[in-house]
């Protein structure tokens, strides 16, 4: 499966200028900055994806998070012009989640994430979104993510539920694997984010490995 | 009674078939140490009391709640017509009298009150010494095979019931006052949900009375309790360590929990004392267990002090200035580190770390670049701090502290202006070679012990050049002969750091090192006894090794000999070795215009 064609209808022109900036200071299109930030339940693979995408690597013993790690990573567009994700891997555990604004306050796209194999962090994630909803400023981007696709066999929350939910509030949704490398630059490389470049008169490669 | 020396010793009988520790623990001696040392006689009393009340009253909600402790403690109290005599150990008073032959190892001599010298002679250490004891028994439970340290929870499986979770050596528990399990070292805290009970029931019972627990001796285990307001922490041990270790290890658990939540977890309680605080600290097990595990390889939790990486004086003012500099931009804290030991820091104004809050912190963080909240217990254990960390690679990283929840973009500036600075005057790279290269090596006060009067010395400069040298080869007797010194710690008590000699044959396993560490953790605690009043040397000699302690105003020398050293020559050994640490201080220790004020 690859990114979810349930593009919420709005106006692209209208999203996250001011979340876009341009680590020249000017309007240098040519290098683009786009905060992103991981929310979901602990243990639903956040760090794992933010891992897989920058390192492209995986660690079956990836460590609690504590509070929030930071990490960057550029990628080149085919018209030389290169994308610098900075990305904030935020904590899932209870005790942070009072801090989360620190984290998703001018993030120009949030991703929120769960586990395919729990229903309890498919219910988080609809807390994360009634949140950013409240709280997250009015152009986010937010994309919904089931990870450990793998994980098939143990499959608890079908894929409708995740397509459904997205489309009811306006996401993306696609469906990942940290372990298998699945559909994980197509999260980063796919409409969410060209979305938000194209504001900027890019777009971003969809390289579709995988959708059909 | 004024010596408790006669009745401690019958301690072991009491001790026939060490079991399980529910069963050792309802067949308790309670020691209540809140007393002073000459009210000996009347604390007996209450102990007395309080243990003659205990085994009738057994409370109910115990019994419903622990049905194994429970049956047990009603087993004891059938019992105790075969036997078990409660009165019997209850003299054994801990560490709040002076310690006796039999339980500590050595008997203590208050120390002269004269003012530090900066050698010992033969003739002080005479005056001074301790009588020399043959100790078969001195080397405790140590179990740990050789395998490398795993960081994380392990035996989650098991629980009270397990055999296997009985006959761990060492287990700590923490746990609310209204009995519900917060954190267990071995087994799934919810498990444990019946031992936690009785574990409340007792410490209640007793702070009911209007004393507190701190000490419970049963057999071979000993248990103590920590209380925290609604807190409590319990340390199970039967390793041996004394008390004041155990406790100590029980305030730094609680201090990194207070790292993680802040003491206003406190009010959770306050709000509903059957608070439930697990889901608080979910994911936090590796944090306690990698902290629990420090205690028997890192001496800062014991000594209070943290030690730096050796370099040289200019590296370290070089990245001193530029954490300066950075400090002075409105970072409270600013720290350098390489594993546990730190290259330089900083603090504005008036603001003091605390060497456990050094170590707590570092035991906490382990993230390429994050932005957290993290609390420092000794310096307001009621407030959060943001920590900036960044590993400049695998060893070495920063933390940059700051009150402000919203500097991570600043501190992330600092930090690259830090990087720059540390690149360019080779900071990283000595760094590197430090951790290669070592400190202080043993060998380097042997082999040339005339060249080191010469003037400004350097770290390593004697050393033979390569490691592949004969003497390395050599079986250890080689190094310095039968009289040979293995190793030594000094701890600079102005500084609060400590440099400890780089382990080297024969102590080389991690296990000859816990070990060792455990022989000096039990001099600290006897040094610093305060019913004795502090020592000025010991010399303790079992069949592992000599140890020799020495402690001035202005340092302590914990030093490990060959177990056949002569006295005389070791304590030879000791002043060259105060000489060196003098000659090197500048490279070893973090000196200077630091704000520090302790
Ligand atoms: N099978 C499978 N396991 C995964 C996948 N992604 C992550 N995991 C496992 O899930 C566990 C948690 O992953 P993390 O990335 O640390 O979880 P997190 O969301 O960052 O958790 P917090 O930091 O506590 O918020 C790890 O043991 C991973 O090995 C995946 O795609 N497939
Ligand atoms: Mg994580």
């Amino acid at each position: 499966m690859g990114c979810s064609s349930s593009l919420p209808d709005r106006d692209p022109k209208q999203l996250g200028r001011a979340n876009l900036e341009n680590s020249g200071g000017g309007h240098d299109a040519k290098n683009l900055r786009v905060k992103l930030v991981l929310l979901g339940d602990s243990g639903v693979g956040k760090s794992c994806i933010v891992l897989r995408f920058v390192r492209g690597q995986f660690d079956p013993t990836s460590k609690v998070t504590v509070g929030a790690s930071f990490l960057s990573q550029t990628i080149a567009l085919q018209d030389s012009t290169t994308v610098k994700f900075e990305i904030w891997d935020t904590a899932g555990q209870e005790r942070y989640a009072s801090l989360a604004p620190l984290y998703y306050r001018g993030a120009a796209v949030a991703v929120v994430v769960y586990d395919i194999t729990s229903p309890e962090s498919f219910n988080k994630a609809q807390y994360w979104v009634k949140e950013l909803q409240k709280h997250g400023s009015s152009d986010i981007v937010m994309a919904l993510v089931g990870n450990k696709a793998d994980l098939n066999e143990q499959r608890k929350v079908p894929v409708q539920d995740g397509i459904d939910y997205a489309e009811k509030n306006g996401m993306f949704f696609i469906e990942t694997s940290a372990k298998t490398a699945d559909n994980i630059n197509e999260l980063f490389e796919c409409h969410a984010i060209s979305d938000v470049v194209s504001v900027l008169g890019h777009s971003l490669p969809c390289y579709q490995k995988t959708s059909p | 009674m004024p010596s408790d020396t006669s009745s401690s010793t019958s301690d072991h009988d009491f001790d026939q078939n060490p079991q399980s520790i529910e069963e050792q623990l309802a067949s308790v001696a309670l020691t209540l140490s809140d007393g002073e040392p000459s009210a000996n006689q009347e604390t007996n009393g209450v102990v007395r009391e309080l243990v003659n009340q205990n085994t009738q009253i057994a409370p109910e909600e115990q019994v419903q709640c622990n049905s194994v402790a429970a049956e047990e403690i009603g087993e004891v109290r059938e019992s105790s017509n075969h036997g078990v005599v409660w009165g019997r150990t209850i003299s054994e008073l801990e560490m709040d009298g002076p310690s006796s032959p039999s339980s500590s190892g050595y008997a203590g001599e208050r120390g002269s009150s004269s003012a530090s010298s900066e050698s010992i002679t033969d003739d002080v250490v005479e005056q001074h010494e301790i009588e020399q004891v043959r100790n078969d028994d001195t080397i405790d439970g140590i179990s740990d095979s050789y395998t490398p340290w795993l960081p994380g929870k392990r035996h989650e499986d098991e629980d009270d019931a397990s055999i296997s979770w009985r006959k761990r050596k060492k287990h700590f528990f923490v746990l609310s006052n209204s009995g519900k399990p917060i954190y267990s070292r071995y087994g799934d805290e919810h498990k444990l949900a019946g031992f936690s009970a009785t574990l409340q029931a007792i410490i209640s019972f007793v702070e009911n009375g209007g004393d507190r627990v701190k000490l419970l001796r049963a057999g071979k285990h000993q248990v103590v309790f920590l209380v925290k307001g609604p807190i409590y922490l319990v340390c199970i041990s039967c390793t041996e360590e004394p008390y004041e270790s155990l406790k100590g290890q029980l305030e730094l658990i609680y201090g990194q929990m207070l790292v993680i939540l802040t003491k206003s977890v406190n009010r959770c309680f306050e709000k509903n004392p059957k608070f439930d605080m697990t889901p608080l600290l979910g994911g936090t097990d590796i944090v306690f267990s990698s902290l629990i595990h420090s205690f028997s390889w890192n001496p800062a939790t014991f000594l209070h002090a943290y030690t730096c990486l050796p370099l040289a004086y200019a590296t370290r003012q070089a990245a001193g200035a530029i954490l300066q500099d950075v400090a002075d931009s409105g970072v409270l804290f600013a720290i350098l580190m390489s594993r546990h030991k730190v290259v330089s820091l900083v603090g504005a104004q008036k603001a003091s770390l605390h060497p456990d809050d050094m170590l707590l912190l570092a035991n906490f963080v382990m993230m390429s670049e994050s932005f957290s909240p993290v609390c420092l217990p000794r310096y307001n254990p009621f407030a959060f701090l943001y920590a900036y960390i960044h590993y400049f690679d695998a060893d070495t990283y920063l933390m940059l502290l700051t009150t402000s929840s919203d500097a991570f973009y600043h501190l992330k500036d600092c930090r690259i202006r830090i990087e720059m600075v540390l690149l360019k005057s080779n900071v990283l790279s000595e760094v590197q070679r430090s951790l290669l290269d070592g400190g202080m090596h043993i060998e380097d006060l042997l082999v040339n012990p005339l060249t080191r009067s010469g003037s400004s010395p350097h770290l390593g400069q004697h050393r033979p050049p390569t490691d592949s040298s004969d003497l390395l080869n050599q079986p250890y007797f080689g190094i310095g002969g039968p009289t040979g010194l293995w190793h030594f710690i000094y701890r600079s008590i102005y500084l609060d750091q400590y440099v400890s000699s780089e382990f080297s044959a024969p102590i080389n396993t991690p296990r000859q090192q816990k070990r060792l560490y455990r022989a000096y953790q039990k001099l600290f605690a006897s040094m610093h006894d305060k019913g004795v009043g502090p020592h000025k040397t010991q010399f303790r000699r079992d069949e592992s090794y000599v140890i020799l302690c020495w402690v001035t105003q202005d340092f302590e020398l914990y030093a490990a000999f060959d177990p056949l050293a002569d006295k005389a020559s070791a304590i030879k050994t000791c002043n060259r070795v105060c000489q060196w640490v003098k000659d090197v201080e500048n490279e070893i220790f973090l000196l200077g215009s630091s704000p520090f004020s302790w």
